[in-house]
Formats: structure tokens, sequence, C-alpha cells
């Protein structure tokens, strides 16, 4: 019973982190940068929707309008920073101090602005309980996520945006002599990626509460998803993210909680000891 | 001493308007002066200078202003009242940041530069760190907040106006084997905080007899509890004690969704606004220690800082109290006020009859503690223990 | 003075630190923000050893060095066959998992609540137990640290790891152990860091997990970004400025509730402004 309750708790924080680490994929296998600032924008997603609930505004009406600020925000720190060190030939290292700068300022921005403290959300609707344990929002995350998931496929599979990003992603610089314009392209990709992980942004926070720093954790997370299931790999991305949060939860039957970073880190390295270009990879 | 001290606020304040390299020049200058010898700085009738630092940024500063807030409540009260025999009381403040080397750090300013005879400070790390040097330097630390038990001999220069969280602890293991509660589990926080709680909770439980099942750690600033709750649950305890400093309102709605058949219990922190709005937190027992402002003071340090006065703004208007009293007495004996005569005057008063009595028999402030149960946000009493 | 000696003191101690992170970030060119995990490791094993009696100062601080050295040279060592992005997680994952031992292990360490009581350092029959002794030692140490990375870098190794830098590829052509240099210099980054750890030890006498978490780390990458990377002034230059900071708003007038947004805040805007306008820092060269 227990098991089967860690397992179902599992799979749902696991569809909301499939999601991050979808995002997160998508953003780093076309623009190559290792964007930690995502973190500050998955936390903000939570925090933006809080606000906006306190006023007034319907849960989904909240979860939306903050997905298109932090949309608008992921296209700022493309074109406003990313670009501008390209432009002036930053190493790799300097972007991702700089990303690294971004993360710390959002999340003390928000520490000063709402609070430093956890800062639960009131529940109205949310908490009700539906079967299989969960509750009301549990049950959402679960199926906005797969669908969030479903699209991100199907975008990148059918539609010509999703297709140029795909073009773009493998080539560069053939994208840019085929006036693709990868530019633009990364900062269309950019406000997506953001936009996508305002979703678990926001229903995390809306289930859990709310904190500015935790949101670290999730992206180190996300990102071992990312790198086992393979760059390029968007379904490698959402099952191993699942899989490792799945793991994470039933690991409790054996050993206690201090230990829940040792085994996401231990699967890591398994990974970049074994198969460093993970299960999917597309290239 | 006052043209002393203004002489190097001046050095500092010019400092600051002409750049890094002369405030070097100017805190070398300061330095230089300290080692001077001044002669006895009570017997003028200037302000009664003391010092604070606090962890007024980082992961602390919620509680940190909280406290600072407090601090600053309590002196306006006793200048109100016309001071402490006729002289006005000044804190100055300073930001740690929690962090036990900032501490060091401003400790030592405060104590070269300025000489303050007493320091109020937060947080264990911190105040573990500076303690040592207070024995050394013979200065006061008052620390009104952190409950570790460690603190209680640290150094005989520290004084806990609050009692460490073993005495509420050992007041609450007591209550439950009582009541026929024996078996529990235990979520705690795993910091300084909650650690050093989770391993008085096992000894003092164990010690009546009791049976602990499960017990699981929560990160400092984790929001989900409900894998460590499943995991606690199956365990079937009595009760549970959740030992948590920040993030029971986010855990009282967790657990309002499992319904679960055991009693929640804690101490003093089950005071959380966020956990008594939600009716989780129905049920829930928990120590107090009888810190109550008055109504109208409560009232008033509402109206002054917009915020109540909870817990953290009366332990440190309360700590204010408490420290005026003891230099109240060593002013009366004609002597000093330094450091060690302070100490001193903690000991003759011992009884301490301000806003929140305490007793001074240690180092640590004994006060009387209930069992209180939450309900629709308030709390009832169920038991009272007398403090001594 | 005990004031000035305790800035100073901790000064010292982050020029150090600030080398170790140089050497890694700013000349091997690794993303780091593990540093502070072994910072803590040479901490820990040096106020274990004096706590409990196990060895005296010196070959306590022998220890800590060694096994940070492995440590350090562990950690990077699949990453610099990988790609570097790689090393971001790896990097990150470490210094969670360290903070998480420093905390839980509390046999070892003291946990959560740290370890208090750690005595002054002794040798050579001298006692290291006032502010101006501490100051002292960690000054002779920061000399000894800054003196053979100025004389590394003069050395053919040193220019090797420029040479790295420039066109990895290149330098492997010409038969170079690219490896090899650059997990000598991950060695010698570790020892650096251990070693401040210990006379962080001894000098605060009381360590916990809070002073060696991803905020530290951070911290000592903005103190090369500032100082500048690559140079022995950056080093210098980084850590007294950000440590002077804190004590320089104090003397200035900010309400307390924004000054905490200030500080933790302009260590991240620091970070982006010296990126992008000034990648070279205050007195180093371009990262």
């Amino acid at each position: 019973m227990l098991a089967l309750n860690l397992l179902i708790n599992g799979l749902v924080t696991g569809c909301a982190l499939g999601v991050v680490a979808v995002s997160f994929q998508l953003a780093y296998s076309t623009t190559r940068i290792f964007h930690v600032a995502h973190a500050g924008i998955y936390t903000l997603a939570g925090y933006l929707a809080f606000s906006m609930v306190e006023r007034g505004l319907p849960d989904p009406f909240a979860i939306i309008i903050a997905a298109l600020i932090c949309a608008a925000l992921g296209a700022l720190i493309q074109y406003a920073l990313y670009a501008t060190l390209e432009r002036r030939r930053a190493s790799h290292l300097s972007v991702l101090i700089a990303s690294l700068g971004v993360l710390a300022v959002i999340q003390n921005v928000i520490s000063a602005f709402y609070s430093p403290n956890i800062i639960p959300f009131t529940s109205a609707w949310r908490g009700q309980m539906m079967s299989l344990g969960l509750t009301e929002v549990q049950v959402a995350t679960l199926i906005v996520c797969l669908a969030v998931f479903a699209a991100a496929l199907l975008f990148a599979r059918l539609t010509p945006l999703g297709k140029r990003i795909r073009a773009v992603a493998s080539n560069p610089f053939l994208a840019e002599i085929t006036r693709l314009r990868p530019q633009q392209t990364y900062i269309i990709v950019m406000a997506i990626a953001s936009a996508m992980v305002a979703i678990p942004g926001a229903l995390v926070a809306m289930d859990l509460g709310l904190q500015p720093y935790n949101g670290t954790t999730v992206l180190l997370t996300a990102t071992i998803a990312v790198i086992a299931g393979g760059i390029g790999s968007l379904t490698g991305a959402f099952a191993l993210a699942v899989l490792i949060t799945v793991l994470q939860n039933l690991s409790l039957l054996a050993i206690s909680g201090e230990w829940s970073v040792g085994i996401t880190f231990f699967i890591f390295l398994i990974f970049m000891l074994f198969r460093p270009t993970g299960l999917f990879a597309q290239r | 001493m006052a043209g002393h001290t203004k002489a190097i606020a001046d050095l500092s304040a010019l400092g600051a308007s002409l750049g890094r390299r002369d405030v070097l020049i100017s805190i070398l200058a300061g330095g230089l002066a300290s080692t001077l010898p001044l002669g006895a700085w009570a017997n003028d009738a200037g302000p009664i200078k003391l010092g604070a630092i606090l962890p007024l940024t980082g992961p602390g500063a919620a509680v940190g202003t909280q406290q600072q807030r407090g601090l600053m409540f309590g002196v306006e009260q006793i200048n109100k009242r016309g001071g402490i025999a006729g002289r006005p009381l000044e804190i100055t403040y300073e930001d740690d940041q929690g962090r036990p080397d900032q501490a060091v750090l401003s400790f030592n300013k405060f104590v070269d530069l300025y000489h303050f005879p007493l320091i109020f400070s937060a947080y264990s790390g911190p105040t573990l760190a500076m303690a040592p040097l207070a024995t050394r330097k013979e200065v006061v630390l008052i620390n009104g907040g952190a409950q570790s038990d460690r603190l209680a001999k640290a150094s005989p220069y520290l004084f806990n106006t609050i009692p460490v969280a073993g005495d509420e602890i050992a007041v609450l293991t007591k209550y439950l084997l009582e009541n026929g509660k024996k078996n529990a589990a235990i979520l705690y926080e795993n910091d300084a905080a909650g650690t050093p709680s989770r391993d008085d909770f096992i000894k003092s439980f164990t010690a009546g007899g009791g049976v602990i099942t499960g017990q699981e750690p929560s990160a400092t600033g984790q929001t989900d509890y409900r894998p460590a709750l499943l995991k606690l649950s199956d365990t079937k305890p009595d009760v549970l004690f959740a030992m948590l400093t920040d993030g029971l309102g986010a855990l009282a709605e967790q657990l309002r969704q499992m319904k679960p058949d055991f009693l929640v219990v804690g101490t003093s922190f089950f005071n959380d606004p966020d956990a008594l709005k939600n009716p989780g937190s129905n049920g829930w027992l928990h120590t107090q220690v009888k810190i109550s402002a008055p109504p109208e003071l409560a009232a008033a340090f509402k109206e002054k800082f917009g915020v109540a006065m909870e817990f953290w703004g009366t332990q440190y208007a309360n700590a204010v109290f408490i420290v005026a009293k003891a230099i109240e007495k060593v002013i009366a004996d004609g002597a000093l006020i330094t450091g060690a005569n302070i100490r001193k005057a903690f000991f003759d008063v011992k009884t301490f009859d301000v806003m929140v009595p305490a007793v001074f028999t240690t180092n640590t402030a004994a006060m009387e503690i209930d069992i209180v149960q939450t309900q629709d946000g308030a709390h009832h009493l169920v038991k009272e223990y007398k403090a001594g | 003075m005990d004031f000035l000696f305790s800035y100073l003191t901790l000064v010292a101690i982050f020029i150090i630190l600030s080398l170790s992170t140089n050497l890694l970030v700013g000349i091997v060119g690794i993303f780091s923000v593990s540093q502070a995990a072994i910072f803590g490791l040479g901490a820990y094993i040096v106020g274990y050893c004096l706590v409990n009696d196990v060895m005296s100062f010196l070959p306590a601080l022998a220890v800590a060095a060694l096994a940070s050295l492995v440590l350090n040279v562990l950690i990077t060592l699949p990453s610099l066959r990988v790609s570097g992005d790689y090393f971001v997680v790896t990097s990150f994952g470490i210094q969670l998992l360290a903070t998480a031992a420093f905390t839980n292990l509390t046999e070892i360490t003291g946990g959560a609540s740290g370890m208090p009581g750690i005595p002054p350092a002794e040798f050579f029959g001298l006692s290291f137990d006032s502010g101006f002794k501490n100051f002292l030692l960690a000054a002779i140490a920061a000399t000894i640290a800054s003196l053979w990375f100025a004389l590394l870098m003069r050395a053919p190794f040193g220019r090797l790891l420029r040479a790295i830098r420039e066109d990895e590829l290149a330098v492997a052509a010409f038969g170079k152990n690219v490896l090899f240099a650059k997990v000598r210099a991950a060695a010698i980054a570790g020892v650096m860091a251990g070693a401040a750890g210990g006379l962080y030890a001894v000098y605060l006498s009381f360590i916990d997990p809070t002073t060696f978490d991803l905020n530290a780390s951070v911290l000592l990458l903005t103190m090369v970004v500032l100082g500048g990377a690559r140079t022995l002034a950056g080093s210098i230059v980084g850590p007294l400025v950000l440590l002077a900071l804190p004590q320089l708003l104090t003397f200035i007038d900010i309400p307390t509730t924004t000054a905490a947004a200030v500080r933790q805040g302009i260590y991240g805007l620091l970070l982006i402004l010296f990126m992008v306008f000034r990648p070279q820092g205050l007195v180093g060269e371009k990262l």
C-alpha cells in the first residue's frame, strides 16, 4: 500500500518534472546554452500565479498569464543577455556565469518582494481529494503536464516552426547561411520553453506552496533527466524525469529521505560512466 | 566615551563617502584608537549603548527582522518610561546574514570599536561562534531566540532568555506519556534548529518508555512533505512530532488532505499564522512558553510596525526588559556597566518580574511552559507546567 | 584591533580560495560551483582531527589538503573528457551532496548544529590563539599560495594551461597531454581550497554546513569574476572588495528590509554586469 501510494505520488510529481525537463531540453538543444536561470523562471511562475489568484483571478487564467509573462522574460534574457554575449564572442563559461547571475537575481528579488519563507497557496478547491488519494490539483497537474508533453512532441514533429527549430538546433551554422535566422529562432524557443516551464511551476506551487530557492534542486534533477535521456530527445527527457522521481519516492521504502539528492546524483554518475550520450540520444 | 564613539562614527561616515581605500584607513584609525586606554565610561550621563547582531538578510531574515522589531519596541518602551536609571537606551544593529563568520566580524567590531558590554544575538550557529569570544572579552551575549541545547553551556557570558528546546520537549513528552501515547513518529527539519530537537525528543520520549516508530527529515525550504508523511503514517504512530520552523502552513494543508489517525504535536513553533489559518491544524497539540504580551503593548507594536507582535517580537522585547533590569541593578550598586558586572547582576536579581517573567538560576531562563491545543485558529489551554 | 585582524584573516583565507577557484574556473575553464564543498571538506577534516585529538594541526592540514586534492581530481576527471556542460550538473550535484553529507553525518561532523570548540592551531611550540596570531598564520598561508600561483603561471606549466585555453585541439595535436595538465591544475586547486578550509576552522573555532553551501560557491565565483580571472591581482582584489562590501553597507544607511535583496541580489547582478560589460573583471583577463 505504501509502495503504491509512493508510486502514484511519484508519477504526479514526475510528470511535472517531465515538463520542466522537456522545456529545458528544448532550450538547450537549440541554443546550446545551459540556461540555469530556467530554475528562476520556474519559481517565478508560481509567485506570479499566486499574486494573481490573490487578486481574485481564477486559477487557469492565473497560470496562463504567468506563462505569458515568463515567456516574455525568457525571450528578454535571450535577447538582451545571451545574444549580447554571443555578439561579444563571450566564452561558454561567461554565458554560464551570467545565467547563474540571472538566477541569483530572480531568486533574491522574489525573496525580497514576497518573503524568504514558505508561503502556502491558500487552498480552496485545490485540496479536494479525488480518487487514488490524490487531490484535485494533483490530478490537474498530471493531466495538464502529460498534455503539454504531447503538445510539445507534436509541435516539434509537425509544425513548420517546430521543424525550423529542429533544423537550427541540428546545425546553427548552416541555419545562418540558409537564412533560417537562428537568433530569432533562439528568442522564440526561449519564449516557448519559459512558457512551458511556467505551467508546472504554477501547478506545483498551487499544490505544495511557494519558496524562493527550491527551484535549483528541481532544475538539477531535470537536467539529469535531460542528459540521461539523451540530448535532443524530448521523450527521453520526459521519461527519465518520471523515472527518476518515482525512484526517489520509492527509495523511501528502504532509506531515509536525507539522501534523496544522493539517489538522483548516483543515477547521473552511472549514466556518465556507462552511457554518456543518454538513452535516446539523437546525435 | 561618548566623544570617542562620536569620533569613530564621524570617521566611519567620512569613510563611506570617500571610498574603499579611505574606509580602510578609517577602520585602521578606529582600530588604533580603540587600543588606547580609555577609562571608565559608566559614569557618563550619556545613553547606554548596546549592540545587536541578527540575521537581517539571508535565510533567517524573516525571523531576524521580526526580532529586531522586538528589540526596537523594547527600547522604545524603556525610553518612554525614562530609560534605565534616567539614561536612554540605544541599540546598534548589525546583520550577520545568519553566518557564523560574519557574526564574529560584527562581534569584534562592536567590542573593539564601540565597546558594547552586551550584545543581543540570534540563531545558534552565529551565537555559538561568538560564545568563546564573549568569554574571552567578558561581553554578555543575550540569546533570545535560538533553542539549541548547546547554548546552555556555551559560555558563562551567554544568557538565554528563552528556555532551550530541551525544556519544552521535556514537558511535551511528559504530557504525552502521561496520556498514554506510546508510539511516536518524527518529521524534522534537517538543520541546526530541527535536528537537535529531534534528538531531544527521542531521548526524553524513550527514557519515559515510549517508542519511536520512524523519523524522516525535511530539507530547509522543502515544501513537499507527502512522501515523508506517507512513510511515517505507515508506521502507525499515536503521535507525529513535527519539528519545522518554516512550512507549517504547507504541512497543515497536506495533513488535512491525508486525514491522519495520529495526533500532531510540536513546540512553540506551532505558533504559525499560516498553519493556524488552515483547518488542517485543528487538534494540533504543542508546548507554549508562556509568552504573551499584554494587549495594550501588542496593539502598540502592531500600530508601530504594521505586523503582529507574535512570538519573536514578544521574546526580544522581553529580552530588552530583562537586560534593562539587570543594568539597573548594576547602576544601583554603583558599579561600572561592564559585561562582568551585568553578568553578576543577572544572578543577583535572579527573578525578573518583567512582561514575561523569567527566573535565572542558570544561564537559561526558566519560564512557565503550557500545553495548548489549536482549534479553528485559536489556542486552548490544556495543562500548565510552572517554572523552576 | 581584533576587528581589523578578523577581517583581514577572512580576506587572506578567501584569497587562497579565490586563487583555487581562479585556477579551476579562470584558467582551466571549468564552471565550478563546488569549490565551497572542497573548502568544507578541508575545514571538517582539520576540525575533526583537532577536536578529537587525532593529530595536531600541521598533519591534519596535510591530510585535509590531500583529501581535497583527491576529491577535486575525482570530480573533475570524468567531465574533463566529456563536454563542459555535463560538469555543470556534476558540480551542482557535488555541492548539494557535500552539504547533505556535512548535515547528515552527525557522528563525524556534528551535523546541522555544527562543530564547536575547535582548538587553535599549534605547531613548533607556538599556539595561534589570538586575533593577531591567526591573522599572521592566514597571511603567511596566503602569501605562499600567491607565490605558488605566480610561479606556476610563469612556468612552462602555466604557459601550457594558457595554450589549452586558447586552442585545446592544437595543443593536443602537438602531442601535449591536455588531460594531465588539467588534472594537475584541478589537483592544485583542491590543495589550496582544502588548506583554506583548515585555516578557517581554527580561526573561527566553530564550523557548520551553512558556511559551505551553494551560496558560498556563488560568492567565490563572484570574487573571481569581479576581481578578474587568471591573474594574481584579480584573486586578491576580488575577496578584498566583496568582503568589504557588507561592512561598507553597514556604514551607509540602508533600510534593512531592502538591504536583504541588495546584498544577495548584488552578487547576481555583479556576475551579469561584469560578464556583459567587463569580462576581465577589475584587474584580470577575459574569462
